[in-house]
């Protein structure tokens, strides 16, 4: 799994490569923790290069978004690909989370 | 039937080639590319449970991974010696719950009942453990 983040606008967009399977949340975990302790609390985590997820990385996502709540801020999910959106939408958490088209899409409704 | 038999060690390194190895046999076996997600999710699945519950993420010990297929069905067979784990047990989640009142646990367990037709698990005399699961093509091709 390859992750890169950049800042824009006071958002942190979290880019993910690969898959999201139990090898590999504690990366993606440790980069959002990271920036959480800098006072960084709006995410957008980019899946279009996502082609697998299992339930342990919807798990981290789970989580961060927990924390991330409680403190007014949310991590929006955005570009996901047909057979991860599938896995999203049999765990639920597509009505739960906040998932959009692209991260463009995700970043205006943090504007809003 | 086809039948490829591997033995693992308790890493989630490997999980990639056992998704890799589970969607190769599926496609073989005719599944169209949805279930072919879904085989590749539920060998993910039980194999992470094996590797992190089972084996305790350790590498110096394994476990045996049987892929079985024929057109239009596949079967994949998970053994270990490893740490006592009853699926049973595993709660399953409240998919309508929202993000602040979900659990975290029982989700990958969920999965696997969710999008194979059968699944099943026993302990033998020797403490060996098997979770069998199988799955039959919707188009049957």
């Amino acid at each position: 799994m390859n992750v890169t983040e950049n800042m824009l606008n006071n958002i942190s967009h979290i880019m993910l490569e690969g898959r999201f399977d139990a090898d590999t949340p504690a990366i993606v975990e440790k980069i959002i923790r990271e920036k959480i302790e800098k006072g960084v609390y709006r995410f957008i985590l980019d899946m279009e290069k996502v082609l697998f997820v299992a339930s342990a990385g919807l798990r981290v996502i789970l989580v961060i978004a927990k924390d991330l709540r409680q403190h007014h801020g949310d991590l929006y999910i955005a570009s996901l690909q047909t057979n991860v959106r599938r896995v999203f939408e049999i765990s639920g958490l597509d009505n739960a989370l906040h998932i959009f088209e692209d991260a463009e899409a995700a970043a205006r409704n943090f504007d809003e | 039937m086809r039948q490829l038999l591997f033995e693992f060690p308790g890493n989630t390194a490997i999980l990639e080639k056992v998704g890799n190895l589970a969607a190769d046999a599926g496609r073989n076996a005719g599944f169209d590319d949805m279930e072919i997600g879904d085989i590749e999710l539920a060998v993910d699945e039980i194999c992470s449970n094996t590797i992190i519950h089972g084996l305790k993420r350790d590498p110096t010990r394994m476990f045996q991974l049987v892929i079985q297929w024929e057109k239009g069905f596949i079967e994949i067979l998970v053994h270990e010696d490893g740490e006592p784990f009853n699926p049973a047990a595993v709660q399953p989640p409240d998919l309508t719950a929202s993000v602040e009142e979900r659990t975290i646990g029982g989700l990958g367990i969920f999965f696997v009942h969710k999008v194979m037709d059968e699944v099943e698990y026993h302990t033998d005399k020797d403490g060996i453990k098997t979770f069998r699961m199988s799955k039959r093509a919707k188009s049957n091709s």
